[in-house]
């Protein structure tokens, strides 16, 4: 008879929660993380704590397989050489040395302003003469187009002695200590860049009056025979052109913040993104105290 | 959820006064105004039974009792409950998590790292949301409140007052205590009122006490009981028939019916079940949380962060935690299904209790109105040594019964002459079960009866001229009246009398059958006596019908008839039948108790009525079932003393009011306990309470329909109150949480289901929403641990949890049931919660991990193919958040400014924004359904729910590729094969369900189906 089954369901009904309550009342806060009668430690006994935890290692182990894989099968689609994309780098930054956006010069202090010139002279290691000469010397004013051939790419010679009175040779201190400092730009490295035009660097003092300055090499100009990069594991010599500027401060200059830009011009280059500051130009202080 | 626990201890005390105010109130109801005699009542009030008051002192005592109106229940201030919004259980977790975010802030701004401004947003986003959300559940409450607002009766009430001897009408809320009033039938009694004059004076007490009988009114004090008497007329009770005067001795909220809407006002409210769930889910999240920063704070610091930094970390993660969306999502689920129910006739109040009656396990029911039509109605006929049955649905939609025999039509003639009762005018277009009648509640019964079978009853009374007529009173217990006969040659008059069975038989000598007048003898005496009983057995009022042809020649046409002297034959009548009458239960009531009681729903009757009569509709709409014996039922058939009675043997109990006041708390839970099917009758208002308590107590969700005043407390104190939307009283509508317009029963049933399946759907929806919390986490715990740059943004997350997520988890609320939710039994409070530690681990340590692996392939992948190797993001961070360093070399030799990188770190945002999105597109799928296979459930059955998935990712297209997103929020266009790299791990995600679910199905019990089951 169907009401014969319903009877004790609803008698049970009651009687669990009854059990219920009275399991509520002993339990305290304590046996939720060791309870002493039924040995759970957090609410599960040992062995219950083995089952899940090795449920838990097999199932991480295979999902870390999983991942390895697919990150394996990822990496086999990457090229050695050549980056798969480069949506975020399509216009190279311009970057200078001494690596510091603000340039305090005490002319006649050579301890201050000693980080500075160690900074060029270890830049300009690599653009040593003795080093430059085992690049090509390459026919200027056109790429250097290595395509097809060995992966091994040749470099372009860039020597130091280019800069002349910025290259430290002759004026070890990168006119530092006579209140005329060097500045040296680069143009940042990227693979496959060709730039249109003739790129050169020019830089513009934010001041009332003009403040002279002086590049090299002449003219500032960035020769197209460094272009194209072809990445550092194919092209490891390579040499990126720098452009060094000295300003001719004056003592009129002298004790003043001069805020100077310097951007790519001559080419097409991007130089005037409202976001990032440093794409092609570049914005630094100068200062010199006597 | 910190404060909660703090405020217990205030709340309890809070309690304790209330319990304080509901003893006195108690005491409050000893009033002796019915014991005195009229003259020291005249003394008291200062008022003469003649003239009554004077207007002038009439207007002072106005000034100082104030008006007699109800005082509107306080509502709770408006921004109060705009306050209660912000409150809830999640709303704290995202005020607490809101706070620590600012915490952050002020610590980042005070360490001169300006460039952070994440945490301010996302506090501010937090606050937001809570907010919004709670203008939102506040609008919707005010909605439903309006809905509830509207139905109430805005024509002021009337009464008839004697002032300075004279008789005028007034507003009744202009009574005061003294004032002489006249009231007769069809009036509504404007205040307390003590009966100094009555005649035939009958009042429907059915909203105060719930019963269905009328009460007679009569000057003499009959109990001491105020509400027993007889010579005190109630506020808000009508008079159905007679006339009397009294004198009004409480106004306003110091009358009875005051008392008991103050009482319900003194009854807390009890938290709902989903609040109550979504508590206990909140302490998992914040367990977890802390647990989770914590352990990361300790990694932190034993990698060498400072001590600041770390602790930045731990409340950063503390706040990943919190799942934003969630809130938004469980409130718009709610106010879904709250939609559905408002379109089914069932208005909530307040949205969380939309899921109660899905957990509810115990129905206290009210009879009167609730499960029955509150309408005296002509149930049996007994004719030719025959029952009949007849029509008691209210559409008239029933069988009816063989009307061919003669006897019929002599029974019928006598019920529509012998019978006071008339439609009130300009009814006709009114199907005849609901035009308003004047008259007592079995004459109207009959009228209406009469109306329907033989048609036009007034027409038909026109054609018997009535000569004279004795109405009922309570010592001959009969009614009678002769007419002329509608033949103008038959000259003789007729006689028809009707009344107590008993004294009609006394009265007649021989009985209709089939149309031929035969002799009474034994035999039919003994069937007539058999009748009888069956139907007063069946809690019905029974009434005998006599007539006899006054001889011609004794009383000739213009015979004087005298109704006091009653010179005329009034014995050796003609039997012809009896009628037997009761308030029948809606038609839907049955049924609907019936599928109470597969979903496991106990239905408990709880009424103002009597034993009898109760018992009677509780066994015609099964809340007694059939074959169910009480011990009273037992011993007679047995034929033992009822102490003898193994007391669980009995199925079925009726209690009445009086046995309850002996029953201690632990005898009504023992009885409660042991007998399936319980009935209460004659219960005061305070008693429906202690009956709610107690199975409240025995660990039951409990709801409470009623219609009635006396029905308010108890409504207050249920788990959820369903008060009647046409029927029921303002203060039964006010004191519940759930209205039913159409005052269909069979609506909870569809209330039940509905929040059964919402409870079942939230489920889903929070797992759902869960999951995404670990591949939003792990990022930042990678960031934090092998200072990758950061894969995933603060912004970025708030648009996963506040902007794709929200449809697809709000259409999980459409999902249909996955079995047959209204043949399991409820929920078990205690065990069988809205989320589970099973649930939490499965969404958090296993969907969530393989996410968090999907997110990390494409990550990488993007971060390879642009030109970082994954070995080299390891310990990259330094390097690439300083903000100095513009010429960064990548793995190619290429030189990065931090601009640069910067898109390149948003590029990742997005990347890992498109896995979690893929992979939730397959969770979404795989919470369909908890223990079926999705193709059972049907992919595209929920339409919603595919409408969501293909607006999930138009959302993700345009924040990908509109233009200016990456500078505004951070997203950027990437390229269309990193839309592709997760989709083996959604694929992974789907075919890993399908398995669970399978084991699930096939294994129930075991292993698998304990820890993987939620």
């Amino acid at each position: 008879m169907a009401s014969n089954e319903e009877k004790p369901a609803a008698a049970a009904l009651t009687t669990a929660a009854v059990v219920a309550a009275d399991k509520e009342k002993k339990s305290s806060w304590k046996d939720s993380i060791y309870n002493p009668r039924t040995g759970e430690l957090l609410g599960r006994t040992a062995s219950s704590w083995g089952l899940i935890l090795l449920f838990y290692l097999v199932f991480y182990i295979f999902l870390a397989g999983m991942f390895a894989l697919t990150m394996w099968v990822m990496l086999m689609t990457l090229d050695d050489y050549v980056p798969t994309y480069q949506d975020r780098v399509p216009h190279p930054g311009l970057v200078i040395i001494p690596h510091s956006l603000d340039i305090h010069v005490n002319k006649s202090d050579p301890k201050q302003y000693g980080h500075y010139i160690q900074d060029l002279e270890t830049f300009l290691q690599r653009y040593n003469d003795t080093e430059q000469e085992k690049n090509e010397l390459c026919p200027p004013g056109e790429f250097y187009d290595q395509e097809g051939g060995s992966m091994e790419k040749k470099a372009c010679q860039f020597k130091r002695s280019l800069l002349s009175r910025c290259s430290g040779l002759s004026d070890t201190t990168f006119g530092y200590s006579e209140g005329e400092p060097c500045i040296l730009l680069k143009l940042n490295r990227i693979i496959g860049l060709k730039p249109l035009g003739n790129p050169y660097i020019n830089c513009t003092a934010k001041t009332d009056t003009p403040v002279q300055m002086q590049y090299f090499p002449r003219e500032a100009r960035i020769d197209k025979m460094y272009f194209p990069y072809y990445g550092k594991k194919a092209h490891e010599s390579y040499a990126q052109p720098l452009v060094a500027v000295k300003l001719l401060l004056t003592k009129e200059d002298y004790n003043t913040e001069l805020s100077i830009e310097c951007r790519v011009e001559g080419c097409n280059m991007r130089n005037t993104d409202a976001r990032d500051k440093f794409l092609g130009r570049v914005t630094f202080r100068v200062k010199v105290f006597e | 959820m910190f404060e909660m626990d703090g405020d217990g201890k205030g709340k309890k005390s809070k309690k304790e006064k209330k319990k304080e105010r509901l003893e006195g109130m108690k005491k409050e109801m000893d009033i002796d105004d019915h014991e005195i005699t009229i003259e020291e009542l005249e003394m008291r009030y200062d008022t003469s039974i003649k003239k009554g008051l004077t207007s002038s002192f009439a207007s002072q005592v106005l000034e100082r009792d104030g008006p007699n109106a109800l005082r509107p229940p306080k509502g709770t201030p408006e921004y109060v409950k705009f306050a209660r919004q912000l409150a809830g259980g999640l709303q704290c977790l995202m005020w607490v998590a809101a706070s620590i975010c600012f915490i952050a802030f002020g610590i980042e701004l005070a360490r001169g790292n300006l460039a952070s401004f994440d945490n301010l947003y996302l506090a501010i986003t937090l606050i937001s949301v809570v907010v919004v959300t709670g203008c939102f559940g506040y609008y919707q409450e005010f909605k439903s409140t309006n809905i509830i607002a509207s139905f109430k009766n805005l024509v002021p009430q009337q009464a008839l007052v004697i002032r300075d001897g004279q008789k005028n009408q007034i507003n009744a809320v202009d009574l005061v205590v003294g004032d002489l009033v006249e009231i007769k039938g069809g009036d509504g009694v404007p205040a307390d009122i003590r009966i100094i004059f009555a005649q035939g004076c009958k009042v429907d007490n059915s909203s105060l006490t719930g019963e269905s009988e009328p009460q007679s009114k009569t000057p003499e004090c009959t109990h001491e009981n105020p509400l027993e008497t007889r010579n005190i007329a109630f506020f808000s009770t009508t008079c159905l028939e007679g006339v009397a005067n009294g004198i009004v001795i409480n106004t306003g909220d110091r009358t009875i019916i005051g008392r008991i809407a103050s009482l319900a006002s003194g009854v807390g409210n009890e938290k709902t079940p989903i609040a109550i769930e979504i508590e206990h889910f909140v302490d998992i999240i914040a367990s977890l949380a802390i647990a989770f920063g914590f352990t990361f704070f300790v990694v932190a610091m034993f990698i060498g962060y400072e001590f600041l930094e770390a602790m930045i970390f731990f409340m950063a993660i503390v706040v990943a935690y919190v799942p934003e969306g969630l809130l938004a999502t469980v409130t718009v689920c709610l106010s879904l299904t709250a939609k559905r129910l408002a379109r089914k006739n069932c208005v909530v109040k307040n949205l969380e209790a939309v899921e109660t009656l899905g957990s509810t396990s115990v129905i206290c029911s009210d009879k009167t109105g609730t499960l029955t039509q509150n309408r005296m109605t002509v149930a049996h006929l007994w004719f030719d040594n025959h029952v009949h049955a007849a029509d008691t649905t209210e559409d008239q939609s029933g069988q009816s019964f063989d009307q061919s025999s003669e006897t019929w039509r002599a029974l019928a003639r006598i019920a529509g002459l012998c019978n006071r009762a008339v439609f009130r005018p300009d009814q006709e277009g009114l199907p005849v079960p609901r035009r308003l009648v004047v008259g007592d509640a079995s004459e109207t019964a009959l009228l209406k009866f009469t109306e329907l079978t033989i048609g036009n009853i007034m027409v038909y009374r026109d054609r018997f001229n009535k000569v004279v007529e004795v109405p009922f009173n309570s010592t001959n217990k009969f009614q009678l009246s002769v007419h002329e006969l509608e033949d103008p040659m038959d000259l003789r008059y007729l006689l028809v009398m009707k009344g107590a069975p008993e004294r009609i038989l006394e009265r007649c000598s021989t009985i209709l059958i089939k149309g031929q007048e035969l002799s009474m003898d034994e035999h039919l005496k003994e069937s007539f006596q058999t009748a009888q009983m069956d139907l007063g057995g069946l809690g019905e009022r029974v009434l005998g019908f006599c007539y006899v042809y006054l001889n011609e020649k004794e009383f000739p046409r213009g015979y004087k008839f005298d109704s006091d002297e009653m010179n005329f034959t009034t014995s050796d009548l003609c039997f012809a039948g009896l009628i037997s009458m009761i308030d029948p239960p809606r038609a839907t009531v049955p049924d609907a108790v019936m599928k109470c009681r597969t979903a496991g729903i106990r239905v408990v009757m709880v009424t103002g009525d009597h034993p009898i009569t109760a018992r009677a509709i509780a066994a015609n709409v099964g809340i007694i079932s059939e074959g169910s014996e009480t011990v009273e039922d037992i011993a007679i058939r047995k034929r033992i003393p009822v102490e003898q009675v193994n007391k669980s043997d009995a199925r079925a109990c009726v209690i009445n009011g009086g046995q309850l006041k002996d029953m201690s708390s632990e005898d009504l839970d023992e009885a409660l306990r042991s007998h399936p099917e319980m009935v209460f009758a004659r219960t005061s208002p305070q008693q429906k309470l202690i009956i709610v308590e107690s199975c409240q107590r025995l660990g039951s969700i409990v709801a409470v329909t009623g219609d009635g005043v006396n029905d308010s407390p108890a409504l207050k104190k249920a788990d959820i109150g369903i008060a009647m939307g046409i029927a029921g009283s303002d203060a039964a509508k006010n004191a519940a949480d759930m209205i039913l317009l159409d005052d269909n029963f069979a609506s909870i049933v569809t209330g039940v289901e509905q929040g059964r399946l919402i409870f079942d759907n939230l489920k889903k929806s929070i797992a759902y929403t869960l999951t995404k919390n670990i591949p939003e986490l792990t990022p930042y715990l990678i960031y934090i641990t092998v200072s990758v740059p950061l894969p995933l943004g603060c912004i970025t997350i708030l648009f996963i949890e506040l902007a794709t997520d929200i449809y697809p988890s709000v259409s999980l609320a459409y999902e249909k049931a996955e079995s047959d939710i209204m043949n399991l039994k409820p929920r078990n409070p205690r065990r069988d919660r809205l989320v589970n530690e099973a649930l939490a681990a499965y969404s958090y340590f296993q969907i969530g991990a393989i996410q968090s692996f999907a997110g990390f392939t494409d990550y990488f992948s993007a971060m390879a193919q642009e030109g970082w190797y994954p070995l080299m993001c390891v310990g990259l961070r330094a390097h690439w958040e300083n903000v100095h360093l513009q010429d960064m070399q990548d793995s190619y030799g290429q030189e990065w400014t931090f601009g640069q990188r910067l898109y390149q770190q948003y590029t990742c945002y997005t990347v890992f924004f498109v896995s979690i999105e893929i992979c939730q597109i397959s969770d979404v799928l795989i919470r369909k359904t908890r223990r079926l296979s999705v193709f059972q459930q049907g992919f595209f059955r929920n339409k919603v729910l595919v409408s969501a998935i293909v607006f999930q990712l138009l959302l993700g297209n345009l924040l990908c590729y509109c233009p200016g997103m990456p500078n505004i929020f951070n997203f950027m266009p990437i390229r269309v094969q990193w839309w592709f790299i997760p989709v083996p791990y959604g694929i992974l995600i789907f075919v890993y369900d399908e398995i669970r679910k399978l084991g699930v199905r096939r294994n129930p019990g075991s292993w698998w189906d304990k820890e993987l089951y939620y």
